[in-house]
Protein backbone atom coordinates (compact mmCIF):
# COMPACT_ATOMS: atom_id res chain seq x y z
CA UNK A 1 0.00 0.00 0.00
CA UNK A 2 1.40 3.41 -1.15
CA UNK A 3 1.58 6.00 1.42
CA UNK A 4 -1.02 7.97 -0.35
CA UNK A 5 -3.36 4.77 0.10
CA UNK A 6 -2.41 4.70 3.32
CA UNK A 7 -3.49 8.25 4.21
CA UNK A 8 -6.78 7.66 2.21
CA UNK A 9 -7.08 4.36 4.57
CA UNK A 10 -7.00 6.71 7.33
CA UNK A 11 -9.27 9.22 6.12
CA UNK A 12 -11.78 6.71 5.63
CA UNK A 13 -11.75 5.38 9.08
CA UNK A 14 -10.79 8.36 10.93
CA UNK A 15 -12.17 11.81 11.56
CA UNK A 16 -8.92 13.68 10.39
CA UNK A 17 -10.45 16.66 8.23
CA UNK A 18 -12.15 17.02 11.47
CA UNK A 19 -8.44 16.83 13.74
CA UNK A 20 -7.23 19.26 11.13
CA UNK A 21 -9.57 21.42 11.06
CA UNK A 22 -9.34 22.42 14.55
CA UNK A 23 -5.57 22.29 15.01
CA UNK A 24 -5.89 24.96 12.22
CA UNK A 25 -8.10 26.95 14.02
CA UNK A 26 -6.59 30.68 14.12
CA UNK A 27 -5.49 31.64 17.43
CA UNK A 28 -5.61 35.37 19.10
CA UNK A 29 -3.59 38.04 17.56
CA UNK A 30 -1.04 39.49 19.70
CA UNK A 31 0.02 35.97 20.66
CA UNK A 32 4.27 35.66 21.83
CA UNK A 33 6.39 33.34 22.99
CA UNK A 34 5.27 33.64 26.81
CA UNK A 35 2.73 31.32 25.13
CA UNK A 36 4.99 28.48 25.01
CA UNK A 37 5.08 27.73 28.86
CA UNK A 38 2.42 25.13 28.25
CA UNK A 39 3.47 23.11 25.57
CA UNK A 40 7.04 23.19 27.55
CA UNK A 41 5.55 21.88 30.38
CA UNK A 42 3.40 19.39 28.65
CA UNK A 43 6.95 18.34 26.50
CA UNK A 44 8.81 18.33 29.59
CA UNK A 45 6.44 15.97 31.46
CA UNK A 46 6.26 13.24 28.98
CA UNK A 47 10.23 13.68 28.61
CA UNK A 48 9.55 12.75 32.69
CA UNK A 49 7.49 10.05 31.66
CA UNK A 50 9.82 8.53 29.13
CA UNK A 51 13.17 8.80 31.01
CA UNK A 52 10.98 7.67 34.01
CA UNK A 53 9.32 4.38 32.47
CA UNK A 54 13.16 3.10 30.96
CA UNK A 55 14.88 3.74 34.68
CA UNK A 56 12.46 1.74 36.28
CA UNK A 57 13.96 -0.97 33.90
CA UNK A 58 16.99 -0.94 36.37
CA UNK A 59 15.38 0.34 39.66
CA UNK A 60 14.20 -2.12 42.96
CA UNK A 61 11.86 -0.03 45.07
CA UNK A 62 13.51 -1.51 48.60
CA UNK A 63 16.18 -0.41 50.89
CA UNK A 64 18.79 -3.06 50.09
CA UNK A 65 18.66 -2.57 46.60
CA UNK A 66 17.66 1.35 45.87
CA UNK A 67 20.93 2.42 46.19
CA UNK A 68 22.82 0.22 44.56
CA UNK A 69 20.43 0.01 42.04
CA UNK A 70 20.74 4.00 41.29
CA UNK A 71 24.58 3.68 41.64
CA UNK A 72 24.42 0.75 39.06
CA UNK A 73 22.65 2.79 36.37
CA UNK A 74 24.57 5.82 36.70
CA UNK A 75 28.35 4.45 36.72
CA UNK A 76 27.65 1.11 35.18
CA UNK A 77 24.77 1.07 32.41
CA UNK A 78 25.42 2.68 28.83
CA UNK A 79 23.95 6.17 28.97
CA UNK A 80 22.48 5.50 32.26
CA UNK A 81 24.15 8.70 34.02
CA UNK A 82 22.77 10.30 31.00
CA UNK A 83 19.09 9.70 31.42
CA UNK A 84 19.03 9.59 34.99
CA UNK A 85 20.45 13.09 34.56
CA UNK A 86 17.57 13.89 32.12
CA UNK A 87 14.66 12.60 34.50
CA UNK A 88 16.39 14.86 38.05
CA UNK A 89 17.56 18.21 36.02
CA UNK A 90 13.82 17.51 33.61
CA UNK A 91 12.33 17.57 37.19
CA UNK A 92 13.91 21.13 38.33
CA UNK A 93 13.20 22.13 34.57
CA UNK A 94 9.59 21.41 34.70
CA UNK A 95 9.04 23.12 38.22
CA UNK A 96 10.25 26.53 37.05
CA UNK A 97 8.61 25.99 33.40
CA UNK A 98 5.08 25.11 35.29
CA UNK A 99 5.95 28.33 37.24
CA UNK A 100 6.75 30.35 34.91
CA UNK A 101 3.06 29.06 32.82
CA UNK A 102 1.77 30.08 35.70
CA UNK A 103 2.75 33.38 35.95
CA UNK A 104 2.18 34.19 32.56
CA UNK A 105 -1.62 33.61 33.06
CA UNK A 106 -1.64 35.36 36.41
CA UNK A 107 -0.41 38.89 34.15
CA UNK A 108 -2.16 38.23 31.21
CA UNK A 109 -5.17 37.56 33.50
CA UNK A 110 -5.92 33.97 32.09
CA UNK A 111 -7.18 32.78 34.81
CA UNK A 112 -10.19 34.84 34.72
CA UNK A 113 -14.04 33.75 33.37
CA UNK A 114 -14.61 31.62 31.36
CA UNK A 115 -11.36 29.96 32.06
CA UNK A 116 -11.96 29.49 35.35
CA UNK A 117 -12.05 25.60 35.01
CA UNK A 118 -8.84 25.56 33.13
CA UNK A 119 -6.93 27.87 35.96
CA UNK A 120 -7.81 25.22 38.61
CA UNK A 121 -7.01 21.93 36.57
CA UNK A 122 -3.75 23.76 36.02
CA UNK A 123 -3.27 24.54 39.44
CA UNK A 124 -3.82 21.00 40.75
CA UNK A 125 -1.51 19.57 38.06
CA UNK A 126 1.03 22.13 39.92
CA UNK A 127 0.42 20.63 42.87
CA UNK A 128 1.09 17.06 41.47
CA UNK A 129 4.06 18.30 39.77
CA UNK A 130 5.48 19.11 42.77
CA UNK A 131 3.94 15.51 44.34
CA UNK A 132 6.12 13.68 41.98
CA UNK A 133 9.12 15.70 43.02
CA UNK A 134 8.07 14.68 46.75
CA UNK A 135 7.93 11.14 46.17
CA UNK A 136 10.57 10.85 43.54
CA UNK A 137 13.57 12.34 45.80
CA UNK A 138 13.14 9.20 47.95
CA UNK A 139 13.54 6.72 45.66
CA UNK A 140 17.63 6.66 45.39
CA UNK A 141 17.67 6.05 48.96
CA UNK A 142 20.55 8.17 50.36
CA UNK A 143 20.83 11.02 52.78
CA UNK A 144 18.93 13.50 51.59
CA UNK A 145 16.20 11.12 50.33
CA UNK A 146 15.42 9.82 53.67
CA UNK A 147 16.10 12.90 55.58
CA UNK A 148 13.96 15.10 53.56
CA UNK A 149 11.49 12.92 53.01
CA UNK A 150 11.13 12.40 57.21
CA UNK A 151 11.21 15.94 57.05
CA UNK A 152 8.13 16.31 54.55
CA UNK A 153 6.23 13.50 56.00
CA UNK A 154 6.89 15.22 59.92
CA UNK A 155 5.14 18.45 57.86
CA UNK A 156 1.95 16.27 56.96
CA UNK A 157 1.85 15.33 60.64
CA UNK A 158 1.02 18.78 61.94
CA UNK A 159 -2.46 19.45 59.70
CA UNK A 160 -5.12 19.14 62.71
CA UNK A 161 -6.83 16.30 63.33
CA UNK A 162 -6.00 13.74 60.50
CA UNK A 163 -2.08 14.77 60.42
CA UNK A 164 -0.99 11.60 62.43
CA UNK A 165 -3.18 9.47 59.97
CA UNK A 166 -2.01 10.80 57.04
CA UNK A 167 1.71 10.47 58.04
CA UNK A 168 0.95 7.02 58.79
CA UNK A 169 -0.68 5.98 55.68
CA UNK A 170 2.45 8.15 53.58
CA UNK A 171 5.05 6.14 55.73
CA UNK A 172 3.06 3.35 55.57
CA UNK A 173 3.43 2.65 59.12
CA UNK A 174 5.56 4.86 62.42
CA UNK A 175 8.91 5.17 60.54
CA UNK A 176 10.57 5.64 56.99
CA UNK A 177 11.72 2.20 55.71
CA UNK A 178 11.06 -0.31 53.50
CA UNK A 179 6.94 -0.15 53.37
CA UNK A 180 7.39 3.90 52.58
CA UNK A 181 10.02 3.25 49.58
CA UNK A 182 7.67 0.73 47.92
CA UNK A 183 4.28 3.06 48.53
CA UNK A 184 6.22 6.00 47.63
CA UNK A 185 7.37 4.11 44.39
CA UNK A 186 4.13 3.53 43.38
CA UNK A 187 3.23 6.45 44.20
CA UNK A 188 5.50 8.36 41.66
CA UNK A 189 5.12 5.48 38.95
CA UNK A 190 1.85 4.29 38.70
CA UNK A 191 -0.86 6.85 41.12
CA UNK A 192 0.34 10.38 39.84
CA UNK A 193 0.90 9.22 36.18
CA UNK A 194 -2.35 8.48 35.93
CA UNK A 195 -3.85 11.26 38.00
CA UNK A 196 -1.58 13.82 35.63
CA UNK A 197 -3.05 11.92 32.60
CA UNK A 198 -6.59 12.68 33.80
CA UNK A 199 -5.51 16.66 34.91
CA UNK A 200 -4.02 17.19 31.70
CA UNK A 201 -6.43 15.63 29.85
CA UNK A 202 -9.14 17.85 31.30
CA UNK A 203 -6.78 21.08 31.38
CA UNK A 204 -5.61 20.54 27.32
CA UNK A 205 -9.83 19.82 26.67
CA UNK A 206 -10.61 23.67 28.70
CA UNK A 207 -7.72 25.01 27.08
CA UNK A 208 -9.07 24.21 23.44
CA UNK A 209 -12.69 24.53 24.87
CA UNK A 210 -12.74 28.16 25.80
CA UNK A 211 -9.30 28.77 23.03
CA UNK A 212 -6.31 30.73 24.30
CA UNK A 213 -7.05 33.84 26.38
CA UNK A 214 -4.67 36.00 24.33
CA UNK A 215 -3.13 38.99 25.37
CA UNK A 216 -4.70 41.82 27.40
CA UNK A 217 -4.03 44.16 24.18
CA UNK A 218 -6.59 41.42 22.21
CA UNK A 219 -10.00 43.12 20.81
CA UNK A 220 -13.05 41.13 20.65
CA UNK A 221 -12.84 40.84 16.63
CA UNK A 222 -9.08 40.00 17.40
CA UNK A 223 -9.50 36.76 19.43
CA UNK A 224 -9.82 34.88 16.46
CA UNK A 225 -7.73 36.66 13.62
CA UNK A 226 -4.40 35.47 14.64
CA UNK A 227 -2.07 32.74 13.09
CA UNK A 228 -3.40 29.02 13.15
CA UNK A 229 -2.48 26.96 16.03
CA UNK A 230 -0.91 24.30 13.61
CA UNK A 231 2.14 24.42 12.41
CA UNK A 232 2.42 27.98 13.02
CA UNK A 233 1.91 27.99 16.94
CA UNK A 234 3.76 24.55 17.06
CA UNK A 235 6.50 25.06 15.15
CA UNK A 236 7.70 27.68 17.34
CA UNK A 237 6.86 25.01 20.38
CA UNK A 238 9.07 22.46 18.81
CA UNK A 239 11.54 24.70 18.45
CA UNK A 240 11.61 25.75 22.16
CA UNK A 241 11.57 22.41 23.02
CA UNK A 242 14.56 21.86 21.34
CA UNK A 243 16.24 24.58 22.74
CA UNK A 244 14.92 23.40 26.29
CA UNK A 245 16.27 20.00 24.84
CA UNK A 246 19.70 20.64 24.12
CA UNK A 247 19.98 22.93 27.49
CA UNK A 248 19.05 19.90 29.54
CA UNK A 249 20.89 17.37 27.70
CA UNK A 250 23.90 19.56 28.09
CA UNK A 251 23.44 19.79 32.08
CA UNK A 252 22.41 16.14 32.08
CA UNK A 253 26.07 15.61 30.13
CA UNK A 254 28.12 18.27 32.31
CA UNK A 255 26.44 18.05 35.69
CA UNK A 256 26.28 14.97 37.41
CA UNK A 257 23.41 13.82 39.62
CA UNK A 258 24.42 13.71 43.37
CA UNK A 259 23.83 10.49 44.90
CA UNK A 260 24.77 10.72 48.92
CA UNK A 261 25.81 8.12 51.17
CA UNK A 262 22.91 5.31 51.51
CA UNK A 263 20.54 6.36 54.05
CA UNK A 264 21.47 6.22 57.20
CA UNK A 265 18.88 6.56 60.10
CA UNK A 266 21.54 7.01 62.70
CA UNK A 267 23.59 9.76 61.04
CA UNK A 268 23.06 12.59 63.23
CA UNK A 269 25.81 14.56 61.61
CA UNK A 270 23.74 15.08 58.44
CA UNK A 271 22.26 18.10 57.91
CA UNK A 272 18.79 17.88 56.38
CA UNK A 273 17.96 19.98 53.17
CA UNK A 274 15.13 19.25 50.71
CA UNK A 275 15.61 20.24 46.72
CA UNK A 276 15.77 23.55 46.20
CA UNK A 277 11.88 23.74 45.05
CA UNK A 278 10.89 23.40 49.01
CA UNK A 279 13.91 25.27 49.92
CA UNK A 280 10.84 28.49 50.67
CA UNK A 281 9.00 26.17 52.80
CA UNK A 282 11.86 24.89 55.07
CA UNK A 283 12.91 28.40 55.53
CA UNK A 284 9.54 29.52 56.23
CA UNK A 285 9.18 26.48 59.24
CA UNK A 286 12.48 28.50 61.62
CA UNK A 287 10.34 31.42 61.57
CA UNK A 288 7.39 29.93 63.29
CA UNK A 289 8.15 28.15 66.82
CA UNK A 290 6.42 27.00 69.61
CA UNK A 291 2.74 26.64 69.20
CA UNK A 292 3.03 28.80 66.30
CA UNK A 293 4.53 25.96 64.46
CA UNK A 294 1.24 24.72 62.68
CA UNK A 295 1.33 28.25 60.91
CA UNK A 296 4.28 27.43 58.95
CA UNK A 297 3.72 23.91 58.41
CA UNK A 298 0.00 23.80 57.96
CA UNK A 299 -2.23 26.70 58.18
CA UNK A 300 0.14 29.40 55.95
CA UNK A 301 0.86 26.07 52.62
CA UNK A 302 -2.64 25.23 52.80
CA UNK A 303 -4.41 28.86 52.83
CA UNK A 304 -2.16 29.83 49.98
CA UNK A 305 -2.85 26.89 47.72
CA UNK A 306 -6.70 27.46 48.56
CA UNK A 307 -5.86 31.00 47.72
CA UNK A 308 -4.25 30.23 44.41
CA UNK A 309 -6.69 27.38 43.07
CA UNK A 310 -9.75 29.42 43.73
CA UNK A 311 -8.05 32.79 42.38
CA UNK A 312 -10.67 33.18 39.71
CA UNK A 313 -13.43 33.67 41.93
CA UNK A 314 -11.33 36.15 43.94
CA UNK A 315 -10.91 38.35 41.28
CA UNK A 316 -13.58 38.77 39.72
CA UNK A 317 -12.76 42.39 37.86
CA UNK A 318 -13.00 42.85 34.49
CA UNK A 319 -9.80 44.60 33.82
CA UNK A 320 -7.07 42.63 32.04
CA UNK A 321 -4.14 45.23 31.70
CA UNK A 322 -1.49 44.66 34.27
CA UNK A 323 -1.02 48.06 35.12
CA UNK A 324 -4.69 48.62 35.94
CA UNK A 325 -4.55 46.04 38.46
CA UNK A 326 -2.60 46.93 41.46
CA UNK A 327 -3.73 44.47 43.91
CA UNK A 328 -2.80 41.77 41.82
CA UNK A 329 0.62 43.00 40.97
CA UNK A 330 1.09 43.87 44.46
CA UNK A 331 0.10 40.46 45.62
CA UNK A 332 1.96 38.47 42.81
CA UNK A 333 4.83 40.66 43.12
CA UNK A 334 4.87 40.04 46.87
CA UNK A 335 4.34 36.24 46.37
CA UNK A 336 7.29 35.84 43.93
CA UNK A 337 9.97 37.84 45.54
CA UNK A 338 8.96 36.13 49.30
CA UNK A 339 9.49 32.67 47.62
CA UNK A 340 12.78 33.72 46.03
CA UNK A 341 13.83 35.47 49.36
CA UNK A 342 13.27 32.63 50.94
CA UNK A 343 14.62 29.80 48.77
CA UNK A 344 17.69 31.81 48.77
CA UNK A 345 17.89 31.89 52.75
CA UNK A 346 17.30 28.56 52.65
CA UNK A 347 19.74 27.79 50.49
CA UNK A 348 22.37 29.73 52.12
CA UNK A 349 21.64 28.81 55.61
CA UNK A 350 24.65 27.38 57.53
CA UNK A 351 24.88 24.06 58.43
CA UNK A 352 24.84 22.98 62.22
CA UNK A 353 28.03 23.16 63.53
CA UNK A 354 28.66 20.97 66.96
CA UNK A 355 31.66 20.46 69.05
CA UNK A 356 30.84 16.53 70.71
CA UNK A 357 30.54 16.63 74.68
CA UNK A 358 33.74 15.34 76.20
CA UNK A 359 33.15 11.41 76.81
CA UNK A 360 29.40 11.89 75.44
CA UNK A 361 29.85 8.30 74.69
CA UNK A 362 29.79 7.12 78.15
CA UNK A 363 26.59 8.49 79.49
CA UNK A 364 24.48 5.68 78.67
CA UNK A 365 25.04 3.08 81.68
CA UNK A 366 27.47 0.47 80.50
CA UNK A 367 24.17 -2.15 80.47
CA UNK A 368 22.63 -0.44 77.57
CA UNK A 369 25.85 0.10 75.51
CA UNK A 370 26.28 -3.59 75.92
CA UNK A 371 22.58 -4.20 74.77
CA UNK A 372 22.93 -2.70 71.84
CA UNK A 373 26.58 -3.28 70.78
CA UNK A 374 26.58 -4.54 67.09
CA UNK A 375 27.93 -7.63 67.08
CA UNK A 376 31.17 -8.04 64.54
CA UNK A 377 29.18 -10.46 61.87
CA UNK A 378 31.54 -9.90 59.32
CA UNK A 379 35.01 -11.07 61.01
CA UNK A 380 36.11 -14.18 59.57
CA UNK A 381 37.62 -15.10 62.47
CA UNK A 382 35.14 -15.70 64.72
CA UNK A 383 33.48 -19.07 65.20
CA UNK A 384 29.80 -20.94 65.50
CA UNK A 385 29.19 -19.94 69.65
CA UNK A 386 32.07 -18.07 70.14
CA UNK A 387 30.97 -14.85 71.97
CA UNK A 388 30.96 -11.99 69.08
CA UNK A 389 31.58 -9.28 71.52
CA UNK A 390 34.99 -7.83 72.62
CA UNK A 391 34.98 -6.56 75.87
CA UNK A 392 37.86 -6.58 77.97
CA UNK A 393 37.97 -7.11 81.32
CA UNK A 394 40.70 -4.92 82.81
CA UNK A 395 42.85 -7.23 85.69
CA UNK A 396 41.35 -5.35 88.98
CA UNK A 397 37.59 -5.78 87.87
CA UNK A 398 38.82 -9.63 87.39
CA UNK A 399 40.35 -9.47 90.92
CA UNK A 400 36.99 -8.29 92.09
CA UNK A 401 35.24 -10.54 90.64
CA UNK A 402 36.93 -13.21 91.90
CA UNK A 403 37.10 -11.90 95.48
CA UNK A 404 33.06 -11.14 95.06
CA UNK A 405 32.77 -14.84 93.68
CA UNK A 406 35.08 -15.92 96.83
CA UNK A 407 33.08 -13.88 99.40
CA UNK A 408 29.43 -15.86 98.00
CA UNK A 409 31.08 -18.97 98.61
CA UNK B 1 0.54 30.58 -2.91
CA UNK B 2 3.58 32.59 -0.62
CA UNK B 3 1.02 31.74 2.08
CA UNK B 4 0.86 28.57 1.32
CA UNK B 5 4.48 27.61 0.98
CA UNK B 6 5.52 29.40 4.30
CA UNK B 7 3.01 26.83 5.74
CA UNK B 8 4.26 23.87 4.44
CA UNK B 9 7.66 24.87 5.19
CA UNK B 10 6.82 24.91 8.74
CA UNK B 11 5.09 21.72 8.95
CA UNK B 12 7.90 20.09 7.21
CA UNK B 13 10.11 22.08 10.34
CA UNK B 14 7.98 21.33 12.70
CA UNK B 15 8.27 17.62 11.37
CA UNK B 16 11.92 17.72 11.32
CA UNK B 17 12.18 19.22 14.90
CA UNK B 18 9.86 16.83 16.21
CA UNK B 19 11.92 14.23 14.75
CA UNK B 20 15.29 15.10 16.13
CA UNK B 21 14.35 15.59 19.11
CA UNK B 22 12.63 12.38 19.29
CA UNK B 23 15.83 10.85 17.96
CA UNK B 24 18.09 12.55 20.32
CA UNK B 25 16.07 11.69 23.60
CA UNK B 26 15.19 7.85 22.00
CA UNK B 27 18.94 6.63 20.50
CA UNK B 28 19.91 6.94 24.23
CA UNK B 29 16.79 5.77 26.12
CA UNK B 30 16.76 2.60 23.61
CA UNK B 31 20.30 1.74 23.92
CA UNK B 32 20.06 2.31 28.08
CA UNK B 33 17.50 -0.51 27.43
CA UNK B 34 18.68 -2.91 25.33
CA UNK B 35 22.36 -2.46 26.56
CA UNK B 36 22.40 -5.98 28.35
CA UNK B 37 21.92 -8.01 25.01
CA UNK B 38 25.64 -6.28 24.50
CA UNK B 39 27.30 -7.28 27.22
CA UNK B 40 29.24 -10.08 27.05
CA UNK B 41 29.19 -13.29 30.30
CA UNK B 42 32.23 -13.93 32.13
CA UNK B 43 32.92 -17.37 31.99
CA UNK B 44 34.60 -18.92 34.59
CA UNK B 45 35.48 -21.94 36.82
CA UNK B 46 33.12 -23.50 39.55
CA UNK B 47 34.48 -25.93 42.04
CA UNK B 48 32.11 -29.42 41.78
CA UNK B 49 34.46 -30.87 44.87
CA UNK B 50 36.52 -33.78 44.87
CA UNK B 51 36.76 -35.28 41.79
CA UNK B 52 37.33 -39.16 43.87
CA UNK B 53 34.19 -38.03 45.36
CA UNK B 54 32.79 -38.42 41.66
CA UNK B 55 35.01 -41.13 40.94
CA UNK B 56 33.04 -44.09 38.91
CA UNK B 57 29.60 -41.83 39.18
CA UNK B 58 26.89 -42.75 35.86
CA UNK B 59 25.05 -39.52 35.23
CA UNK B 60 25.06 -38.54 38.14
CA UNK B 61 22.78 -35.23 39.98
CA UNK B 62 24.94 -32.47 41.22
CA UNK B 63 23.91 -29.37 42.07
CA UNK B 64 26.22 -26.14 42.98
CA UNK B 65 26.36 -22.85 43.82
CA UNK B 66 28.57 -19.82 42.55
CA UNK B 67 28.38 -16.42 42.96
CA UNK B 68 28.30 -13.89 40.20
CA UNK B 69 27.06 -10.46 39.78
CA UNK B 70 23.85 -9.73 39.06
CA UNK B 71 23.08 -6.47 37.69
CA UNK B 72 24.02 -4.34 41.18
CA UNK B 73 23.51 -7.72 43.24
CA UNK B 74 26.28 -10.52 43.97
CA UNK B 75 23.83 -12.90 43.88
CA UNK B 76 24.55 -17.23 44.84
CA UNK B 77 23.50 -18.60 41.34
CA UNK B 78 22.55 -22.39 41.76
CA UNK B 79 22.72 -24.94 38.77
CA UNK B 80 22.26 -28.45 37.97
CA UNK B 81 23.98 -31.05 35.48
CA UNK B 82 24.62 -34.80 35.49
CA UNK B 83 28.14 -35.82 35.90
CA UNK B 84 29.73 -39.14 34.14
CA UNK B 85 33.56 -40.34 34.39
CA UNK B 86 34.51 -40.71 31.48
CA UNK B 87 37.75 -42.57 32.48
CA UNK B 88 41.16 -41.80 32.37
CA UNK B 89 40.78 -39.00 34.54
CA UNK B 90 37.89 -37.08 31.76
CA UNK B 91 34.85 -36.07 33.01
CA UNK B 92 31.38 -35.81 30.85
CA UNK B 93 29.37 -33.09 32.65
CA UNK B 94 26.11 -32.42 30.80
CA UNK B 95 23.76 -29.04 31.31
CA UNK B 96 20.30 -30.38 32.38
CA UNK B 97 18.93 -27.06 30.20
CA UNK B 98 17.46 -28.15 27.59
CA UNK B 99 18.44 -26.79 24.37
CA UNK B 100 14.66 -26.23 22.98
CA UNK B 101 13.30 -23.57 25.37
CA UNK B 102 15.12 -23.96 28.66
CA UNK B 103 13.20 -26.50 30.52
CA UNK B 104 15.29 -28.95 33.31
CA UNK B 105 15.70 -32.33 31.44
CA UNK B 106 15.92 -35.63 33.60
CA UNK B 107 18.16 -38.83 33.31
CA UNK B 108 16.23 -42.01 32.47
CA UNK B 109 17.71 -44.67 33.68
CA UNK B 110 15.88 -47.77 32.26
CA UNK B 111 15.66 -45.74 28.67
CA UNK B 112 19.51 -44.77 28.84
CA UNK B 113 18.35 -41.03 27.68
CA UNK B 114 17.59 -37.56 28.69
CA UNK B 115 13.92 -36.86 29.01
CA UNK B 116 12.63 -32.89 28.90
CA UNK B 117 9.22 -32.77 30.62
CA UNK B 118 8.26 -29.84 28.32
CA UNK B 119 8.03 -30.57 24.58
CA UNK B 120 8.82 -34.45 24.79
CA UNK B 121 12.65 -34.03 23.77
CA UNK B 122 14.65 -36.89 24.07
CA UNK B 123 18.80 -36.76 24.03
CA UNK B 124 20.50 -39.93 24.46
CA UNK B 125 23.43 -39.97 26.54
CA UNK B 126 25.84 -38.70 24.41
CA UNK B 127 23.77 -35.51 24.46
CA UNK B 128 22.84 -36.38 20.74
CA UNK B 129 18.97 -35.30 19.95
CA UNK B 130 16.97 -38.57 19.61
CA UNK B 131 13.78 -36.89 19.52
CA UNK B 132 11.62 -33.94 19.94
CA UNK B 133 11.77 -30.22 18.62
CA UNK B 134 15.49 -28.96 20.07
CA UNK B 135 17.55 -27.93 17.33
CA UNK B 136 20.94 -28.82 19.23
CA UNK B 137 22.51 -31.26 21.40
CA UNK B 138 22.36 -30.80 25.44
CA UNK B 139 25.51 -28.17 25.98
CA UNK B 140 28.63 -30.21 27.20
CA UNK B 141 30.31 -28.13 30.12
CA UNK B 142 34.12 -27.71 29.83
CA UNK B 143 35.90 -29.45 32.77
CA UNK B 144 39.21 -30.03 34.18
CA UNK B 145 40.40 -31.15 37.42
CA UNK B 146 43.27 -29.86 39.72
CA UNK B 147 44.71 -30.73 42.69
CA UNK B 148 42.28 -32.94 43.00
CA UNK B 149 38.98 -31.05 41.98
CA UNK B 150 36.67 -31.11 39.61
CA UNK B 151 35.76 -27.80 37.75
CA UNK B 152 33.45 -27.04 35.45
CA UNK B 153 33.18 -23.79 33.34
CA UNK B 154 30.37 -21.35 33.68
CA UNK B 155 29.51 -19.36 30.90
Amino acid sequence: MSYIGIKQFLRERLPLAALDAHLRKPLPKHINLLFSFGSLAMFLLLLQAATGAFLAFYYSPSPEHAHNAVTYISTEVPFGAFVRGLHHWGASALVIIVVLHLLRVVLYSSYKAPRELTWIFGVLLLLVVLGFGFTGYLLPWDEKAYWATVVGVEIASTAPGLGDFVAKVLRGGTEIGAVTLSRFYALHTIWLPWLVFGLVGAHLFFVRYYGSSGTPKNTPEEMSTGKPFYPHQVFEDVVGMLILFVILAAVALFVPVPLEDVADPTNADYDPRPEWYFLFLFQLLKYFQGPFEIIGTFVIPTVGMLLLLFLPFLDKSERTVLWKRPIALTVTSICVVGIVVLTILGGTSKKLETTEAAGQETTQPIEQIQGVATPDTDAETVDEGEAVFDFQLTEEEIENAIAVEEGQQ
Amino acid sequence: MKKKSRRSFLEIATAFIGGLISLAAGIPLIGFAISPAFKKGESKWVDLGLADRLKNSRFKKVDYTFTAKDGWVKATKKRSVYVTDAGNGEWDVFSRTCSHLGCLVRWDEKQESFLCPCHGAIFDKTGAVIAGPPPDPLQKLETKVEAGILYVKES
